[in-house]
């Protein structure tokens, strides 16, 4: 099914383009991208370099470019670098800056028709609302409440009001089923998301915003195991919210509140 | 005497930003076991007095809870000056610090506007501080941008790095002051996320042997009396 969308996406857009993250998402999207032309990707491979990665992303990102030839194309918003833009001036206007903004840029540059992007409806709530086809417009807005149908999957495009389409080949996947293809596949795995000293990350983004969780996972089967037994959401180490009540109660406490 | 008293000053933290001029010639831990939470105000008077205050201060009124200078190792001084300390001389720009940071949880203010007036305050006490320093017998600067800045950026390194660096350029300029210099804090700091929380991890320095191990925040009360004494 998910080799079967990569085709779909290729053969209705003339320029796509899979974004890779390195983290393990795309490393298998990417992977499957590989699948599904034999070996051989056909459209180029997109890095939003904010600038904040893990420097293990950067090693990683690199040497599996190279191995697995492919054409990548790293993209940063130069100008809000220039500008200092970083996590304290606020998550939200970061990560508009150094992602959102550098891929408009990039879309309009290299006029790309469809980005092939590893979510997952289990990722989070709004992303339960994705379809595997969805289009974007110019300012990268969604429509939810009016996307085209997918019926018997069958993908169209809409004829208007429409950029670009997002293309998501493991949308129903769920964590769980990531590791288990990393697994099934041998695929290389960026080591952060190996326990060291009680810790791994789960779920990769930028430094300043991700906290590792506890954890003595240090191979992909333990890791494999780990989740399929996990109660916790994934995103936690990114997910601001749980924290942000805990904080505000412990605050309370110490009476600053 | 000069007393550095800075606000969730970890000993991890000073270790990891390389602060080698907050850690003096003597270093370490206080233990805090005494007290069933690391409250700020309880903490700093007790440090004041000696005396483990936390029965006597309620936590809902702590912020206006005040001790007497009688009550406190600053009796043994001819001239002392306090700067913004909890429970003595602490400053009322702390409320309106205190209604951003509420601000924030409920999406009233933003952390920017939190961080602002949490670098004013430390500032307007900066300035204070280097005016005073030699014109008294005791100076205590207190400066809370660590607990502050911590609370909602602990998690982010390259905010906490600036403090710690803002911190340790207080520690330098007053290093070569012909007296007896204790840095301390009441508790430490430990992430939570991006957050960060208070743990037990106080910290002290003096620049010179003192040979403390793990002493109690209320131990220091006797040995400033007796540095005075001398």
């Amino acid at each position: 099914m998910s080799i079967t969308l990569i085709r779909e996406a290729k053969a209705q857009f003339k320029n796509p383009a899979v974004l890779w993250s390195t983290g393990k998402d795309s490393t298998a999207a990417v992977w499957l991208c590989k699948k599904a032309f034999f070996g051989k990707l056909p459209f180029p491979v997109v890095h939003i370099d904010t600038g904040y990665k893990f420097p293990q992303i950067y090693e990683f990102r690199d040497k599996i470019a190279k191995e697995w030839n492919l054409d990548l194309i790293v993209t940063r918003n130069e100008e809000a670098i220039k500008n200092n833009m970083s996590p304290k001036k606020g998550a939200l206007d970061c990560c508009t800056a150094l992602k959102t903004e550098a891929l408009k840029d990039l879309i309009r540059e290299r006029e790309f028709d469809a980005l092939i992007m590893a979510i997952r409806r289990d990722e989070h709530g709004i992303r339960a609302k994705e379809r595997q086809f969805s289009p974007r417009d110019d300012n990268f807005h969604w429509n939810y409440t009016d996307q085209p149908a997918e019926l018997w999957n069958l993908y169209v495009k809409p004829s208007e009001d429409f950029s670009h389409m997002r293309v998501h080949p493991i949308l129903t996947w769920t964590e769980y089923n990531v590791w288990e293809y990393m697994k099934q596949e041998k695929l290389p795995v960026n080591p952060l998301y190996f326990a060291k000293g009680g810790k791994r990350y789960r779920s990769l983004g930028c430094m300043p915003c991700t906290v590792p969780v506890e954890s003595t996972a240090s191979n992909i089967d333990e890791i494999v195991e780990e989740i399929r037994t996990s109660v916790s959401p994934e995103r936690a180490g990114r997910s601001q919210d749980k924290e942000k009540a805990y904080m505000m109660q412990k605050l309370r406490s110490l009476g600053y509140m | 005497m000069i007393i550095l008293a800075l606000d969730a000053l970890d000993l991890q933290q000073v270790k990891k930003y390389n602060c080698k001029y907050l850690l003096q010639e003597e270093y370490g831990k206080t233990d805090l076991s005494d007290f069933t939470q690391p409250r700020t105000v309880v903490l700093w008077s007790s440090f004041l007095t000696g005396k483990n205050m936390e029965p006597q201060i309620p936590l809902k009124t702590q912020w206006e809870f005040k001790v007497n200078p009688e009550q406190t190792f600053l009796k043994y001084f001819k001239t002392y000056k306090t700067i913004d300390v909890p429970a003595f001389s602490h400053k009322p720009s702390h409320v309106k610090e205190r209604e951003l940071l509420k601000g924030f949880f409920e999406e009233t203010a933003t952390i920017e506007e939190f961080d602002e007036i949490v670098w004013k305050i430390h500032e307007e006490n900066k300035k204070e501080f280097f005016e005073a320093v030699g014109k008294f017998d005791l100076l205590m600067g207190y400066f809370n941008l660590a607990d502050s800045i911590g609370h909602l950026s602990f998690g982010i390194t390259e905010k906490m790095a600036k403090v710690y660096q803002e911190l340790e350029q207080l520690a330098k300029k007053i290093k070569d002051a012909d007296d007896s210099i204790l840095i301390i804090s009441d508790h430490g700091m430990k992430a939570v996320g991006r957050f960060g929380d208070h743990n037990r991890n106080g910290f002290y320095s003096f620049n010179h042997k003192v040979g403390l191990n793990m002493p109690k925040i209320t131990s220091f009360y006797d040995l400033i009396r007796r540095d005075v004494e001398k």
